[in-house]
């Protein structure tokens, strides 16, 4: 510790403090203006200046380290006397005259420079100040520089470099002059600009701006914070509500997301709430038109207690399904499975996790005994010395972990890079294995066969904490470098250096996704991860662990809140008698003891007939679910299909009853994030129209269907939920909101009112007691190229979209960027059949065939290509294959065989 | 992955660094009278184009500061532009993270107290301080001011005897200016601007050579006023003064006080860099005017100056400095201790010192510890060593000295201050004892040495040469009534005697130790004022025109430099070390000459500095 005083206040700080840090810890004022704390530290604008003792000049707060025995002064005649002239030249820069006065600035009454001027009672520059305006860059659809008002204190270009890490923006020198070199001009297009808008909220001025600013005034709104409804990164932001209408998002200090937000959350996370698509009545299907007619709320209601209740009585409550919705709030969640438990009767409800991490869900329980991310996104990114990312492409599917495994490998991280793809991220890398799709087991396998040949494993955990080793042990043996080399399509020396980095590394997490999850093997990659991460000792501990990143907002919350076939809420065992006896007693009826069909199985049970009834909460299957032709079968094979949506998807379209629900915006609740972080949904608007709160349909359905369901608040449901899951015990909206939580969210398990969350798994103990090794041999994906066929296809994310587009295609910049399906083609398959860059192609599998435009590079290997799933003027799930993973019944989204024609 | 670009040797900065040289030459080549506002204005401009834009003092502080001071230099600026350009050249100071802009800032308070006048002249009567216009620059700088393009002009024609007598309308000593000159006249030379200073020194050397200034008859003498005028020194300006005086028609007595005329030029600077047959004809031309009897072996007192106050119209003290300065050692005083002045003083008289076998240590980094040097090393010396305290680069020797000094054999030994001198039973020098230094913080605009933490060393000495400086005698004139001021004479400008009429005094013993040439112009000054006191206003025609110019020659050249004879030939006798030049090397440095008098300023009213 460092001890100081400042304005003669004695103080004690730790080493490496600035003077700034150290005055705000004793709520000493020191004006800043080009400071972003870890962001902007260049100590431009000399607002902050302050004396020091023995110093004859006058030295910057804010990237001054504090020294032993310093005795530092904030404010006398002198400092002012500086601070003002420094802003008097910030002024003159400013060029008011320039432009237009403040009044007519979409910054007014948000501009930090105009609050400085206020304090420092300055109304004018007294300097010269320059007349003649530049033109301002406006062609981003999000993003606007106007250079004459530019301070040039770079706190844009510390947000992109330093925050999100990007590399975009620079300082340009013209002559004697240096601008920001902002790319959102006539050529915005052809940069990698991510279009994230951290600069923009960095700005202090209105040089830099969101183009919504123009849209409201600083003191005509209120700010809401909320959780981002898009990935499970879990970014906290403000909602900026003018008039009832969300206008524009703010980030906040979140603890997952810094302060930081990716074009979606910034730009594409509220368009659609007010959208003129959104459902505002329930609709019932006429069955002789086959139009949709408007209903009123107790027609559709009864019609829909009724008729599930007739094919309850005459099929059987297994002959009823439910599937959640895992963009919705833990509360809805809860409700909705508690609705097909207790009044259908039935277990069969399931979430869409079943097509993305239930691999994961099912694999790390198995392995570990609890199936959730280990560690924390903080402390993978900055505790760590390695991180190995396995088929995951967080830049673009997780973009604010992204930044932060950007900044992590600036910082000086080795990266490990697992994917078949070149991503941005592999430019980075210090080792890119880039295998062949579908190998990750013969991966791992190999991995951890040059580890114990090394004698690189963790000997003392291996025997203190996990069982089943010698049969991993015999297992890996004939997984030599070489084999997998073969196998994966990979140099075996680049597999041992990455065998070698990872167990050396003191710590070091392996960070996964839908690559590794959504293959017919995928439970058996998750397993096989989660023995190398024990092979090395690397669980339960910062900086290491088994971290799947989730890939919806609530996907892990909709797990957690039961809506499984086999799993109560927090993971209680339907098999288990004595959690059936708990449910029945806490729910007051007697419950379906047979586990439920996993949504995957229940298209084919439908088309089997075994299905006949399935209410469907927030999903849209048709255009998520593979092989799409399959899905529809299913779906006009049942006798009613209810949706609860805010717009009329593609699936919804199938429906007999469409019931309009209620958006993240406009309701209470809580989302759990990747880390398994419960942070707070709230309220910021109401829309017009005759929506209701998912919670209130589904208790409304619950008492037509005769069971006694209170109404309940969000806050109310929580308690319940805690009442019921010992994981959650100690959570509540209350407690969330309390100072003692500060925003941070609390992550499960929490089992009591005073316990403070869990950040890291498996500290000391494994859920299970002792990690299981669970050796599993390499098999093939379920489809491989063959000769009618000869491509293998991948599918995926793109940054600028999210899954089916329900949200995101409201957002017109979101479309002037990315509107239109492609398919990325090797430049040898390419040229072989003629194809060039950005020609139409015919793109066909076993199960169906779309048009597409080509990409071709050299991101793929040979045979492999790739395709984003958002887009339905060529939805890739036309092509995938329904092919079920065995223990999890994920589909292999990630391998099918394809042909490419030109079209 | 992510390839990196090794950087191009092709780059801006090397492309620079070539128009950085002419950029430096250019600077180098700042015309004397320029405005100093003005120059700092351009010198805040270069720190505005060396700004990084990242420190809004530095970055917006510097333009506006510019404009500040543009309204300021173009003399429309008010007291209250004055005082914001101080508050904001304050804050680029105090505030600024790097030397770009915080030096800016102190240069910029610094100049406005060292040119405080300028400013004040500025602001109360919009224009500039009276001696803000530019004029010749060689012409300006010499400071007896020669008409150095008229003798180059002269050289380059083939007329040698002109060109000495175009030197003599202002310096009656060319062969010793010639030969020895540290010619502040190639200062600022524009020649600079394209390549580098003319050799002006080596023109003159070349013209002296042909042209011995004996054989080169001097203007008539005025006729007899029948003034009389004394002159108390022989050295080069007494001699001076003696010289225009006479060719007033004044009659001068010289006194002296050694057994030979010449002052420093003969009892200072030895014979290899003045040969005493060249000191000769410089004194026997002086004395070819007539009217002039010097009175050798004959110091002057108290007593003599009252007298001569009564018997003389005129009289001028120029006595030089020929006492040593003292260093305060122990055992200073031990044998084989000599001071630099004895020595030379000696040498001048002709009694070379034997050092055969001898181990000398020099004390001193000046040209006479230099001189002692060298000297020592042509009296056979052992070993020679010259004991500096600071480091090579901060000796007031001329660098061409001491590479010369060195190339023929003496050593320095750099940052160890002397401490005090080790005797043998005889008392006699053995070692000189020696702090070692190091070089600290820059105190009265040079790096000072302070004690290094390491042992004292003894450096061996048979012979130990203090050339630590010189000083005036003035007691003699103390008591005859003369004011001093740290042991110089107090002058007025016009080098009058402060307290009395008749009586003028100059030269070194007014300035304290300087160079022949600011003696001479005192001398000259120091004539013309007389001339004045006794009611004359005397015209002295050199009796040469300068030829017209010929065009400029704007194709860079090298600088021809005066070779000197090989260090182990010329370390072994006391004749001239320099070569003379050939005439193509001279008819080509003198083509270099960018005849400033015609060109720019010179031709325009005011544009020449002279004493006329």
């Amino acid at each position: 510790m460092i001890n100081l005083t400042i304005n003669g206040i004695p103080m004690s700080v730790e080493e490496g403090t600035t003077i700034l840090e150290a005055a705000r810890t004793a709520d000493i004022r020191i004006p800043t203006l080009c400071y972003l704390k870890d962001r902007n530290q260049i100590a431009s604008c000399r607002m902050c200046v302050v004396e020091v003792a023995g110093r004859s000049n006058l030295v910057a707060s804010c990237n001054t380290p504090v020294e032993e025995g310093m005795e530092v002064t904030t404010d006398n005649d002198r400092i002012f006397r500086a601070r003002k002239t420094a802003l008097d030249l910030i002024m003159a820069k400013h060029g008011l005259e320039t432009i237009a006065p403040c009044f007519s600035c979409n910054k007014n009454g948000a501009c930090e420079l105009q609050d400085l001027c206020r304090e420092f009672g300055l109304e004018k520059s007294s300097f010269y100040v320059k007349k003649d305006p530049e033109p301002v860059l406006d062609s981003n659809p999000f993003l606007s520089y106007n250079p004459n008002l530019c301070i040039a204190c770079q706190r844009c270009v510390g947000a992109c470099n330093n925050g999100a890490h990007n590399h975009i923006l620079q300082m340009k020198r013209e002559g004697l002059k240096t601008i920001v070199d902002a790319p959102f001009g006539e050529y915005w297009k052809f940069t990698t600009c991510e279009s994230c808008g951290n600069c923009a909220e960095a700005c202090p001025t209105g040089a830099l701006t969101l183009k919504r600013r123009k849209e409201y005034r600083e003191w005509e709104v209120e700010k809401v914070l909320t959780t981002c409804p898009h990935c499970a990164v879990g970014c906290q932001y403000y909602l900026v509500v003018k008039d009832g209408k969300i206008v524009n998002a703010e980030a906040a200090d979140g603890p997952a997301n810094h302060g930081l937000t990716c074009v979606k959350g910034r730009s594409a996370s509220f368009d659609f709430v007010n959208s003129p698509q959104r459902l505002t009545t329930p609709l019932i299907k006429n069955k002789e038109t086959g139009q949709f007619e408007k209903a009123t709320w107790d027609e559709a209601l009864d019609l829909v207690a009724s008729k599930f209740l007739e094919l309850k009585e005459k099929y059987g409550p297994d002959s009823l399904a439910g599937f959640a919705c895992a963009r919705s709030t833990n509360e809805d969640i809860y409700m909705f499975q508690k609705m097909v438990r207790t009044c259908f009767g039935t277990n069969n409800t399931d979430n869409c996790a079943r097509v993305c991490h239930s691999s994961t869900v099912s694999g790390l329980a198995i392995t570990l005994g609890s199936g959730a991310m280990t560690n924390t996104i903080e402390d993978i990114t900055r505790d760590s010395d390695v991180i190995m990312l396995v088929g995951s492409n967080p830049e673009e599917a997780h973009p604010v972990i992204g930044m932060q495994i950007r900044e992590a490998v600036e910082k000086g991280t080795k990266l490990i890079v697992v994917d078949p793809r070149d991503t941005q991220l592999t430019q980075k890398a210090d080792i890119h294995l880039k295998l062949r799709p579908g190998t990750n087991v013969a991966f791992a396998n190999g991995m951890m066969h040059i580890i114990l040949e090394e004698g690189l494993e963790d000997k003392a955990f291996i025997e203190s904490r996990t069982e089943n080793f010698e049969a991993l042990r015999e297992m890996v043996k004939s997984y030599t470098p070489e084999r997998v080399g073969e196998i994966c399509h990979v140099d075996p020396d680049r597999l041992r250096e990455a065998a070698r980095m990872y167990a050396k590394a003191k710590a070091a997490p392996i960070c996964y996704c839908l690559g590794v999850t959504e293959h017919s093997t995928g439970t058996e990659g998750v397993m096989s991860l989660s023995n190398l991460a024990m092979l090395c000792g690397k669980l339960g501990r910062p900086g290491c662990g088994v971290n799947p990143i989730r890939g919806q907002n609530n996907v892990q919350g909709a797990c957690d809140m039961g809506a499984q076939p086999s799993d109560f809420p927090g993971y209680q065992k339907v098999a288990n008698p004595d959690v059936i006896a708990k449910f029945e007693k806490a729910w007051g009826v007697k419950l379906n003891t047979k586990e439920g069909l996993k949504a995957t199985d229940c298209f084919p049970a439908m088309l089997e007939g075994k299905i006949k009834g399935l209410f469907i909460f927030g999903e849209d299957p048709i255009r998520t679910d593979p092989d799409t032709h399959h899905v529809e079968k299913a779906l006009k094979s049942l006798d009613f299909l209810v949706m609860d949506e805010l717009f009329l998807t593609e699936t919804a379209k199938y429906a007999d009853v469409v019931l309009p629900g209620r958006s993240y915006a406009e309701k209470e609740g809580t989302f759990s994030n990747t880390e398994r972080r419960v942070q707070r949904v709230r309220k910021a608007v109401t829309i017009k129209g005759d929506t209701r709160l998912d919670t209130d349909i589904f208790i409304d359905l619950m008492n037509r269907m005769g069971y006694p369901q209170p109404h309940m608040t969000a806050a109310e449901i929580m308690d319940e939920v805690a009442s019921v899951t010992p994981s959650f015990a100690g959570i509540s909206h209350k407690r969330l909101d309390s100072e003692e939580v500060a925003g941070r969210g609390l992550q499960w398990p929490c089992t009591g009112t005073d316990h403070p969350g869990t950040p890291i798994l498996h500290v000391g103990k494994f859920s299970r007691g002792l990690g299981l090794f669970q050796p599993s041999e390499y098999r093939d994906p379920a489809e491989m190229p063959d000769e009618e066929y000869p491509l293998i296809l991948m599918t995926g994310r793109i940054l600028y979209h999210y899954n089916a587009c329900a949200m995101t295609d409201k957002t017109p910049g979101l479309n002037e960027i990315a509107n239109s399906s492609f398919i990325e083609i090797n430049q040898k398959d390419a040229s072989e059949k003629g194809i060039r860059d950005g020609d139409r192609v015919k793109v066909s599998s076993r199960r169906g065939e779309l048009t597409t435009t080509a990409r071709v590079s050299d991101k793929t290997y040979p045979g492999e290509c790739w395709m984003p799933f958002h887009f339905q003027d060529g939805n890739a799930n036309l092509l995938t294959n329904a092919a079920l993973d065995n223990i999890s019944r994920a589909p292999e989204y990630k391998v099918c065989a394809i042909k490419v024609q030109k079209a | 992955m992510s390839k990196i670009m090794i950087t191009s040797p092709k780059n801006t900065n090397t492309q620079l660094k070539s128009f950085l040289e002419k950029f430096e030459r250019r600077i180098q080549a700042t015309p004397p009278g320029i405005c100093p506002i003005v120059l700092q204005i351009s010198l805040l401009e270069e720190c505005r184009s060396q700004t990084c834009t990242k420190c809004v003092p530095c970055r917006d502080g510097i333009p506006q500061l510019v404009e500040i001071l543009k309204k300021i230099g173009q003399c429309q600026g008010t007291r209250d532009d004055l005082e914001q350009a101080r508050t904001l050249a304050e804050l680029i100071r105090d505030t600024s993270d790097c030397a770009i802009g915080y030096d800016a800032g102190a240069m910029v308070l610094e100049g406005m107290e060292t040119f405080r006048e300028e400013y004040e002249m500025h602001l109360n009567y919009s224009r500039c301080n009276f001696d803000i216009k530019q004029s010749v620059p060689c012409e300006t700088m010499c400071p007896a001011h020669v008409n150095v393009p008229g003798y180059i002009a002269l050289v380059e024609e083939g007329r040698y005897g002109d060109a000495v007598n175009m030197v003599r309308k202002d310096n009656p000593f060319p062969t010793a200016c010639a030969l020895i000159c540290e010619h502040p006249c190639e200062e600022k030379c524009r020649r600079t601007i394209i390549d580098s200073p003319i050799n002006i020194r080596g023109i003159k050397k070349f013209a002296v050579d042909q042209a011995h200034a004996d054989q080169v008859p001097c203007p008539q003498a005025n006729p007899s006023t029948g003034r009389k005028v004394a002159v108390i020194g022989a050295g080069p300006s007494g001699l001076t003064c003696a010289y225009f005086l006479a060719l007033m028609g004044h009659h001068v007595d010289v006194y002296e006080e050694k057994s030979k005329p010449g002052g420093m030029l003969r009892y200072g600077i030895p014979a290899y860099r003045f040969p005493r047959e060249r000191l000769d004809e410089d004194i026997s031309a002086i004395l070819s005017v007539g009217n002039i009897e010097i009175k050798c072996n004959t110091p002057v007192g108290a007593q003599q100056m009252s007298r001569f106050m009564e018997e003389y119209d005129g009289i001028y003290v120029a006595i030089g400095a020929h006492t040593e300065k003292k260093l305060r050692i122990d055992n200073v005083d031990a044998g084989n201790v000599i001071s630099a002045v004895n020595i030379l003083r000696e040498i001048g008289d002709g009694n070379y010192p034997d050092f055969t076998d001898k181990n000398v240590v020099i004390v001193g980094g000046g040209n006479v510890a230099m001189d002692c040097a060298r000297t020592s090393v042509r009296c056979g010396a052992k070993s020679v060593s010259i004991v500096y305290r600071r480091r090579k680069e901060d000796m007031t020797a001329l660098p061409e000295e001491i590479e010369s000094a060195v190339a023929e054999g003496v050593e320095l030994i750099t940052l160890q201050a002397p401490i005090g001198v080790e005797t043998d039973e005889q008392g006699n020098c053995r070692a000189l004892l020696v702090q070692p230094q190091m070089i600290g913080p820059v105190k009265g605009g040079r790096p000072a040495p302070v004690n290094a933490n390491k042992p004292q060393e003894k450096i061996q000495a048979d012979v130990i040469l203090l050339a630590v400086g010189q000083d005036v005698v003035c007691q003699p004139f103390e008591e005859f009534g003369m004011k001093t001021e740290r042991n110089c004479f107090k002058a007025t400008p016009y080098l009058e005697a402060e307290g009395f009429d008749k009586l003028f005094v100059g030269g070194d013993c007014q300035t304290g130790p300087a160079t022949v040439i600011k003696a001479v112009a005192a001398g000259k000054v120091a004539a013309r004022n007389i001339d004045e006191y006794m009611g004359y206003h005397h015209k002295l025609n050199c009796g040469v025109e300068t030829p017209l110019p010929k065009e400029n020659d704007r194709t860079p050249k090298g600088r021809v430099n005066i070779a000197e004879r090989p260090a182990r030939v010329r370390k072994n006798d006391f004749k001239s070390v320099e070569i003379e030049m050939s005439l193509e090397e001279a008819i080509q440095e003198c083509g270099r000459c960018l005849r400033c008098d015609h060109y720019g300023c010179g031709s325009m009213e005011g544009g020449r500095v002279t004493y006329d």
